[in-house]
């Protein structure tokens, strides 16, 4: 085992420093700026969640029935005065049911409530909390009880932030799909190049010299690991770029919001270790079937059935992203190709870390698998080895029991 | 060959069909120790496909086989050198870090595969060559960075796959030396050809495969005695009377006649010749080549198989 990964390194150290060490690696780097065209649909995408996670927010006012008709009358008119973009949440009203303040409270304290802002007690002295940065809602709440009371006293609002604000769960949602977003597309940029990465050494004989050599499961995982390298200083570099880059942006809501389960940190922990799976995963299977294609040519055909596969799997994991704790993201969870993408945004949703080691365990065994069948599968179709199907999974009787030699 | 004697390669009734075709059909070999041992035979009568079988980079279908003493020769490969028939370079590297690279994966160390690289690129006259791009080198350099590439771990077993091909006569003869050097250094060496002239020079086992079997196993001077010797015989007189007395294959060519000694020697029939009154004029036994013997064994199998000699 240990010669494996010995070997395994002395193929990824070649296989990394053959392709960074090359002026097409540049272009492969700056690829990204081509893309923007996708960045724009992703960014569509995550629009989409935003609006629909903004969408189910609401105000809320506990009053009683005379100064809750005036309270939306007022809103009806202050809306007017809004763009689109900048409307409040809808304004729902609320009966008191005696406990005062407890109420609103216990209200604005349940994360999947969506309350963003909360008033309570009477229009002349509202109690108006909120959760942060909801700052503006609490003062629009403000603006609605002077407004009811235009001819009455002067409002003494009494405003302040819920002290331990709580991510609703729409937010968590929204963070597991990003999570799945991410890898996802880095997988995509990333995994599907490792189809021709066998390519090379059959055209140039090479694998002759590799076969006979070392076990071609330490190819394969030479391969994959040093294509992952190259990958890893892609990301590296993109992140710092985005880092940089963030520094430079406004406070965004939608990033502010950003709350997954497990912790800001773990979850982004995971995120990387999820994405480490996701690429070694997908990108055996990729370097498995690439390996069997004789032809330039038909490794570019198989480029659609890759990108179909990665896209299927994204679907299926942002069905689970939506749907946390029903059987399709059990099912996605525990599919080992889309493993990765729905652990990751299970780590939005739920505080657990427990599934998480569990899963890294599965998908780490299926990486050894795929490699396994891969190296396996190029033995017995490309090699031309013999043995039959017994052969091919390791099951075959010994045939190799040959006395050892005298002297040996 | 007794079993005492340790045999770094052995193969017993090794068998390998691609489809219905039987590329090796049993066979066996065994490769004493600190010796070098030719595969010799047609194009296309199983060799390669016997070393690969013997290295473990194939299965064979039945048979089996034993590599430096253990019977799963991947184990093995950290003590084995291999040169393909195909030859496969990465282009990009420099023949410095080809070698090192080549060595790594047989368990040596980046550094001293360096090291030891430069070392014998200078010794092999390609001091030159060190840090040049093996797609910068011309064909016979590279493949002598290949070759130096698979001895640079200095293994127990080197394994050449008809070593001498697309070179010229200048590199073959390097190459000889290079072998040679390494039989010196205590190496077994195995070595697949099917010129037979580097066989006859260098040998000191071989085995003739031809139909994917084995046709003859032993020495150099085996195999040339498994052909009858030839005689060139010159007589003073007696024009075409000579004839009755010679044997039956006897041919005229010229002033002389050829014809293969008699199985109990060349005695008897010169006593005949002298005492019929032709006397000699001139006499010359002759043993046949390897190359003769090898077309007389594998000639009929390869017609029929459709292998080129």
């Amino acid at each position: 085992m240990r010669n494996l990964f010995r070997d395994a390194v002395v193929i990824a150290r070649r296989d990394f420093l053959s392709i960074v060490a090359t002026p097409t690696f540049l272009l492969f780097l700056l690829a990204p700026l081509f893309m923007l065209g996708l960045g724009v649909v992703s960014g569509t995408g995550a629009a989409s969640v935003a609006t629909n996670s903004v969408g189910k927010m609401r105000l809320l006012a506990i009053v009683g029935q005379g100064d809750a008709a005036k309270l939306r009358a007022v809103d009806a008119e202050l809306r007017q005065l809004y763009r689109l973009e900048d409307m409040p949440p809808r304004l729902e009203i609320m009966a008191p049911n005696g406990k005062g303040a407890a109420q609103a409270d216990t209200i604005i304290a349940e994360s999947e409530s969506e309350v963003r802002a909360v008033l309570s007690g009477s229009l002349a002295t509202p109690r108006i909390r909120f959760v942060p940065p909801s700052d503006r809602h609490a003062r629009y709440l403000a603006a609605l009880a002077e407004g009811a009371l235009a001819s009455g006293p002067k409002v003494s609002a009494d405003i302040a932030a819920v002290s331990a604000p709580l991510p609703s769960s729409s937010a968590r949602q929204a963070s597991g799909f990003g999570a799945v977003f991410g890898i996802f597309f880095l997988t995509l940029l990333l995994a599907g190049q490792s189809v021709g990465m066998l390519a090379e050494e059959k055209s140039n004989k090479v694998i002759e010299i590799l076969a006979a050599a070392v076990r071609l499961e330490s190819v394969f995982l030479g391969k994959l690991v040093g294509m992952f390298g190259v990958a890893l200083v892609f990301v590296g570099f993109w992140a710092l770029m985005a880092l940089a880059a963030a520094q430079l942006l406004p406070s965004n809501p939608l990033v502010s919001g950003f709350a997954p389960a497990v912790g800001l940190v773990p979850f982004l922990i995971l995120c990387a270790l999820y994405f480490t799976m996701a690429y070694m995963l997908l990108g055996a299977v990729f370097l498995g079937v690439g390996a069997q294609a004789s032809s330039m040519r038909e490794i570019q055909m198989l480029s659609l059935p890759i990108t179909i596969f990665q896209v299927g799997m994204f679907g299926l994991s942002s069905a689970a992203a939506g749907n946390p704790g029903s059987s399709i993201a059990t099912f996605a969870q525990c599919f080992p190709f889309s493993s990765p993408f729905a652990m990751a945004a299970k780590g939005a949703t739920d505080p657990a870390i427990g599934p998480h080691l569990i899963a890294l365990a599965w998908q780490g065994l299926w990486v050894a698998i795929t490699i396994f069948i891969a190296a396996r599968l190029f033995r017995f179709g490309v090699l031309r080895s013999g043995g039959g199907w017994r052969a091919l999974f390791g099951l075959r009787p010994a045939l190799d029991t040959g006395a050892s030699s005298p002297g040996y | 060959m007794t079993t005492s004697e340790a045999v770094p390669v052995r193969a017993e009734a090794l068998v390998k069909r691609y489809g219905q075709f039987r590329a090796v059909d049993g066979v066996s070999l065994s490769v004493p120790q600190g010796s070098i041992y030719g595969v010799l035979g047609p194009n296309g009568a199983g060799k390669t496909t016997t070393l690969r079988m013997l290295l473990g980079i194939i299965d064979p279908d039945s048979g089996s086989r034993s590599l430096l003493g253990s019977s799963r020769p991947r184990d093995m490969s950290h003590r084995v050198g291999y040169l393909p028939e195909e030859r496969g370079l990465y282009p990009g590297m420099k023949a410095k870090e080809a070698i090192a690279f080549m060595g790594a994966l047989r368990g040596l160390s980046w550094a001293e595969g360096r090291k030891r690289g430069a070392e014998m690129l200078e010794e092999a006259g390609l001091s030159r060559a060190i840090d040049a791009k093996i797609r910068k080198l011309s064909k016979g350099m590279a493949q002598l960075v290949q070759l130096l590439g698979s001895i640079v771990h200095r293994p127990e077993l080197i394994v050449l796959d008809e070593p001498f091909s697309g070179l010229d006569p200048v590199n073959q003869n390097h190459l000889e030396q290079l072998i040679l050097a390494e039989r010196a250094r205590g190496a077994t060496i195995l070595f697949s050809t099917h010129v037979m002239g580097h066989a006859e020079r260098m040998c000191d086992a071989l085995s003739i495969i031809a139909g994917g079997q084995v046709r003859f196993e032993g020495s150099v001077d085996d195999a040339r005695s498994s052909l009858p010797m030839r005689a060139n015989y010159e007589p003073c007189s007696g024009g075409d009377a000579v004839a009755r007395l010679l044997p039956p294959d006897a041919e005229h060519v010229g002033d002389r006649w050829r014809f293969t000694v008699p199985a109990d020697g060349p005695e008897k029939l010169v006593m005949a010749l002298v005492q019929a009154g032709h006397g000699i004029a001139g006499l010359t036994i002759e043993r046949p080549s390897l190359h003769e013997a090898f077309v007389k064994l594998v000639g009929e199998t390869a017609d029929l198989r459709g292998e080129t000699l």
